[in-house]
């Protein structure tokens, strides 16, 4: 009982902490309205709104499409160069949306490295443009579609995985065709993962700010900003995220109890996927659809970035590149393994106990991952003075910290990891958890001995995937961080937003390079989990 | 055991005060500034310590940490936010006989609390191959709402603070009516959609896209310096820069400025640091740096940017107007539906 207790309580205290700065942002609401309200119901709001809304069916039609689709053939296929896409897919996790943007305008626009290189190329005139312009909500649609479908490519991919080779058998012998297993069989069996990741990738496109401001496209965050910045009125800023954040919840809830029930974590007539061999124009046509993805959303701003940086300040690398990139590294090794355990230790809790009030605030945290960050920074910030006024009359201990900005971090994250070892539980069976508890296993030594190793493989994902997110996080790092201190993302930011792309391209590839570190482990346990696959 | 405890509280709480710094809280990120704090720190052996972002974000952290902020120095680029500080009532009067010297009264707050460190102006390019000379003929910002110039301007979105404080500038002049009814017209004359940065503003006049431009005066300066990149040279080679109100108000002149914050911890250093910021070598060096106009007389601005005129008028409207009428002026391109 008193071990029970336990495993309800400390989470509880630990939830409390990392959901207080969204209580701050939340309790918005329940303060003074301004005159700005009528303002922008009148004006703007129907513009953000609408925009917004247009920008997230946007990029889920993408990430859909590409992120089942690039997923659904490297699992069940053979072709040329489908070992390379099975890691490659998730590359463009590695770019953040913002520089994804930069990019583009410096290959697109009317001057553009693309489009000079294809008047070059055929002697066009100077005032022919090839490309459209990209700078509007289409443009941002791709930014995010082709940065963020990996979320989608990951979750399916692992999914599909675990599909059986009988039930594909099975679909065929009843008359489906190819296209119509994957339509009426593959597609709904996942949809629960399906749907989780397309909310993490809904999440980020609505909490986006560097991109959105980029292409000058009004959003709903674009429009917490302008009124914070322009109006000045932080307060109505964050009713206005605030709503955004019960609208994500709202989404989240009904994601949620949609998903109860569907599951089944009986793998007793699991018989190992086999791939078909394509060939001839099949084998292209998967090749293309493979690397198309691939190459907007890495191979493209990658090259870009090096032709800039190799214009000028190439001296980033030697001067300030190891410090930058350290304290980008160890900050997000830090959070993923906070996120990790975090996570591990909630889910745990939640399975001993399914209908705790743990479960609503994990969720809450969850849909931290929807807040603008310097949104959160804000809330961020007065909870820190908060605590600090009980720390120390004198001094700011607190604030300023890296306590903050990792809190900050986690808060942001957490969704990343809740999903990847949220999902993980969802494969170990409850008898599992009896046996244990008949062997005298229970709380600590269950959570250690049984469940993590199990979930070994989830644990390492979320650690992965928040690092990866970590390392391009930007807003929140910009206001909470102590005197003195860079990241790369910080690097890039100073130089790009005083419009010196030549400039922020050194310490963008930089990101690049450190954010792939993440992503090459998680391509390699991509492709180990295979290993292991065909040898069930 | 107990040094790993150590290291990773240093790591984690890691602001070792040093006898002697000085805290600065700033929206100017260039790497120019930095190797002037470097210089800073080699005369004075005062340590500058910096944390750099948006102006209004730095502002809330500033208005939280409240008594207890490590902050001396807040240094913004535009006077919209220096103007919410003094509000805030953050700021201390700059005591120093050598800024106050130095600096005129009209560019210093009302009671000293802030000094301009550097001066930018908003202004007009356009390019010779499509503007005739009559055109632009004692080109005012007014005149921009003329039916002669329909589908040929381009500017930035209505989010940046430079646009809002040209807006709130017009109304401090015009009243909030007559801007409002400029600000539609102007709209209407748009070649494109709001969209890019100032220098993309000034490519697409360079390009032909559009005929004018406004945007921020040392944005040329960078293009022309070679600094940018070839395209963006020869971008800046095609378009000239015009002061737009010389014959009535002058050119609207927007300001970066500094404050030593009330309760400043290191208040000397702070000072100090204002006045190197505003003696002769520094603001030379600075200006040739970020293309701005120099504070103190007798200082020329960068070569680039003196090729296009050293003795222009200048706009006076006071800082206050900015800050105080720059929700006015976002509310008003909100109703004229300038994105």
């Amino acid at each position: 009982m008193n071990n029970f207790s336990l495993w309800k309580f400390s989470p509880l205290a630990v939830l409390l902490i990392f959901t207080a700065p969204l209580a701050i942002v939340l309790s918005s609401l329940f303060g003074q309205y301004t005159e700005n309200w009528s303002h922008l119901y009148e004006f703007v709001l129907l513009d953000y709104v609408s925009s917004s809304f247009f920008l997230v069916i946007g990029v889920t039609v993408i990430v859909l499409i590409v992120g089942t689709l690039t997923a659904w053939i490297v699992t069940n296929y053979n072709f040329f160069g489908k070992g390379f896409f099975e890691w490659a897919l998730i590359l463009p996790l590695a770019i953040p949306p913002y520089i994804l943007a930069y990019t583009f305008t410096g290959l697109f626009d009317t001057y553009g490295d693309a489009n000079n290189l294809v008047r070059s190329l055929f002697n066009l005139d100077d005032r022919v443009t090839v490309f459209p312009n990209i700078r509007n909500i289409y443009g941002a649609i791709i930014v995010f579609g082709f940065t963020l479908y990996p979320y989608v490519y990951l979750v399916c991919r692992s999914a599909f995985i675990n599909q059986s080779k009988s039930m594909k058998e099975a679909g065929k012998l009843l008359g489906l065709n190819e296209s119509q297993v994957f339509f009426r069989l593959g597609i709904p069996l996942i949809r629960p993962a399906l749907i989780g990741g397309l909310m993490l990738v809904i999440m980020e496109t609505l909490s986006d700010f560097g991109a959105v401001d980029h292409f000058a496209v009004q959003t709903f965050t674009t429009g917490i900003f302008r009124t914070w910045y322009g109006l000045y009125d932080i307060q109505t800023a964050m009713q206005l995220a605030s709503l955004l954040l019960i609208t994500v919840g709202v989404f989240y809830m009904i994601e949620r109890n949609s998903r109860s029930g569907i599951y089944s974590s009986s793998n007793s007539t699991f018989s190992p996927n086999y791939e078909i061999q394509l060939k001839g124009t099949k084998s292209s046509l998967a090749f293309l659809i493979c690397f198309t993805p691939i190459f907007i959303g890495f191979l493209l701003p990658i090259i870009e970035l090096i032709l800039w940086a190799f214009e000028v300040n190439l001296a980033f690398f030697s001067k300030k590149f190891i410090e930058n990139s350290l304290n980008t590294i160890g900050l997000s090794i830090l959070t993923g393994l906070i996120c990790a355990f975090l996570a591990l230790f909630i889910n745990f809790s939640v399975r001993l106990e399914p209908k705790s009030v743990i479960k609503r605030m994990s969720s809450l945290l969850s849909i931290g991952y929807a807040v603008p960050g310097l949104i959160l920074a804000v809330g961020m910030v007065q909870l820190l003075i908060y605590l600090d006024s009980f720390t120390t009359k004198i001094d700011i201990v607190l604030t300023g910290s890296l306590v903050g900005l990792v809190t900050a971090y986690v808060i942001k994250t957490y969704a990343l990891a809740n999903s990847s070892i949220e999902s993980g539980y969802e494969r170990i069976s409850f008898s599992i958890d009896d046996s244990s508890k008949l062997l005298g296993s229970n709380g600590w030594s269950m959570l250690s001995r049984i469940h993590a190793p199990l979930l070994k493989t989830s644990i390492l994902t979320s650690v992965l995937l928040v690092m990866s997110d970590v390392v391009k996080e930007l807003p929140a790092t910009l206001i909470l961080r102590p005197f003195n201190f860079e990241t790369l993302a910080v690097s890039t930011y100073i130089y790009a937003s005083e419009e010196r792309m030549l400039q922020a391209a050194a310490p963008a590839i930089a990101i690049v390079l450190v954010g792939l570190i993440p992503i090459i482990l998680l391509s390699k346990m991509i492709r180990s989990s295979r290993m292991v696959q065909k040898n069930v | 055991m107990r040094k790993l405890q150590l290291i990773l509280i240093l790591f984690l709480f890691g602001q070792v005060a040093s006898a002697s710094e000085v805290n600065v809280y700033t929206s100017r990120h260039y790497d120019s500034d930095d190797a002037l704090y470097e210089e800073f720190t080699a005369e004075t052996g005062i340590q500058v310590n910096i944390i750099s972002g948006k102006g209004s974000a730095l502002l809330e952290r500033l208005k939280a940490e409240g008594d207890n902020s490590p902050a001396d120095i807040f240094f913004t680029v535009d006077a919209g936010n220096l103007w919410r500080v003094q509000k805030e009532n953050l700021f201390q009067s700059i005591s120093s006989k050598k800024v106050l010297d130095v600096v005129p009264s009209n560019l210093r707050g009302p009671n000293d609390e802030w000094t301009a460190i550097a001066k930018r102006a908003r202004v007009i390019f356009y390019n010779p191959k499509n503007v005739s000379a009559d055109e632009i003929l004692d080109l005012s910002y007014e005149d921009l709402a003329d039916s002669n110039w329909k589908g040929r301007i381009v500017i930035r979105s209505s989010s940046n603070m430079y646009n809002q404080s040209l807006v709130a500038s017009l109304i401090a002049n015009l009243g909030e009516e007559k801007t409002e009814s400029w600000a539609k017209k102007l709209v209407s004359n748009f070649a494109r959609t709001p969209q890019g940065n100032d220098r993309s503003q000034i490519i697409a006049v360079a390009n032909g896209e559009a005929d004018i431009a406004v945007a921020n005066s040392y944005y040329i300066g960078i293009m022309l310096s070679g600094a940018a990149g070839e395209e963006q040279l020869n971008a800046a080679k095609k378009v000239k820069m015009l002061f737009p109100n010389q014959d009535d108000r002058g050119a609207h002149i927007n300001i970066s400025g500094a404050g030593i914050l009330k309760n400043a911890p290191n208040p000397e250093n702070a000072n100090l640091f204002l006045e190197f910021l505003l003696s002769k070598k520094v603001q030379k060096s600075m200006v040739d740096n970020s293309f701005e106009y120099p504070i103190l007389k007798g200082i020329l601005p960068s070569d680039e940017i003196a090729s296009f005129g050293l003795n222009f008028k200048q706009d006076q409207t006071s800082v206050k107007d900015f800050g105080e009428l720059n929700p006015a002026a976002v509310r008003l391109m909100d109703r004229s539906g300038w994105k």
